[in-house]
């Protein structure tokens, strides 16, 4: 799209509106989905329907449609990301301190408190050791 | 090493040499440009967004049972405000194109007006977790204390909180770019010849958008059809 193209803008202004009607038609998927098909697959199926509205707004709204250079710069850039995803993903299937880690396990808080009550009292411990000492 | 001035030579359609005075009527160069600084932001969201995913995995129930107690309504209402803010912008954006001024001008304050009501219900929708004692700080979303939520819950309700704050405030900044557009079209420095700069804001409008299209599924709706 340069700066000087001629523009109609009734036909424009329609293809603005289609888009809308669209992407409110697919909001309202959005809201019933959950409770009337597809049940056991909200996740997929919400993040499906946002992809598609995500596509509608690039290729219409971003003016993507017909930009060759640009669309493969963003698919090029999109696609690492997709990269950068899956080993990730991957790599987390296989994390080692899975166990001792507060964000892959419920914290032992329990633990702690006793860890803390241990210390408390070891301190405790010295405090009346040194004024066994003292005397 | 030489330091003599080389200009810069631009070749026009019919092979014809010319000397490059400035770049600002470069309109693809600054398109290309600005759509390289939006793919920063998409690996900004994006890493948030895997994190997201990740915890989810982990902690599978606990994100449902958060993601049930959102105001699903509030969050929907936003959807919608924004859906037709982005409309409102490419109208502007037409509207400059096509040489009605005054009409995009219009069509911006509407979008600005958009954008405040959204932060508006954003804030509502705060306050409103808020008294329900979540919020970042509170002891619902501390570990270790008789308040505690679950511990996948603490994650949900913190990426909430830092997602949904870090897109209002990409909001803020778009309101502070449209009226610095205004600006710039009432100095007759943004016109229909020269539009770049209201181009690359309606592009940044339509990421925020963009954003804001996975930020409502993930976190309003994966707990939709949970029944309490």
């Amino acid at each position: 799209m340069s700066t000087n193209e001629h523009i109609d803008y009734k036909e424009q202004r329609l293809g603005y509106y289609k888009v809308l009607v669209g992407l409110l038609l697919l909001t309202t998927v959005t809201f019933i989905q959950p409770h009337m098909f597809l049940e056991n697959y909200t996740f997929v199926t919400q993040l499906t329907i946002g992809a598609i509205k995500a596509w509608l707004i690039l290729m219409y709204y971003m003016h993507m449609k017909g930009e060759t250079l640009i669309g493969w710069t963003v698919a090029f850039a999109v696609s690492l990301v997709v990269v950068f995803f899956a080993i990730v993903i991957t790599d987390v299937d296989s994390f080692q301190y899975k166990d001792d880690s507060h964000i892959t396990s419920q914290p032992h808080i329990e633990v702690n408190y006793h860890h803390e009550a241990t210390q408390h009292e070891a301190s405790q411990h010295d405090v009346s050791h040194t004024t066994t000492h003292e005397k | 090493m030489s330091h003599e001035y080389v200009p810069e030579i631009a070749i026009d359609r019919d092979g014809k040499k010319h000397e490059v005075q400035g770049w600002q009527g470069d309109f693809y160069g600054g398109k290309l440009g600005f759509w390289l600084f939006m793919l920063t932001e998409v690996m900004m969201f994006g890493a948030m967004f895997l994190t997201l995913t990740y915890y989810y995995s982990l902690h599978h129930q606990d994100f449902i049972d958060a993601s049930s107690h959102l105001n699903r309504l509030l969050g929907g209402t936003n959807t919608v405000v924004l859906l037709f803010s982005a409309l409102t912008m490419g109208l502007g954006l037409l509207k400059m194109r096509t040489g009605d001024i005054k009409g995009a001008k219009l069509m911006i304050w509407a979008t600005i007006l958009l954008a405040i009501v959204f932060l508006g219900i954003k804030a509502v929708e705060w306050r409103e977790e808020y008294t329900h004692g979540i919020f970042l700080g509170l002891d619902a979303l501390q570990s270790g204390n008789e308040h505690s939520r679950p511990f996948g819950q603490i994650l949900f309700y913190g990426m909430y909180f830092t997602m949904t704050g870090l897109h209002g405030f990409h909001i803020i900044i778009g309101i502070g770019l449209m009226l610095w557009l205004l600006k710039r079209i009432n100095a007759g420095q943004v016109s229909t010849e020269h539009h770049i700069l209201h181009f690359n804001i309606a592009l940044y409008w339509d990421l925020v958008h963009l954003i804001w299209v996975f930020v409502f599924p993930y976190y309003y709706m994966i707990g939709a059809g949970n029944v309490h």
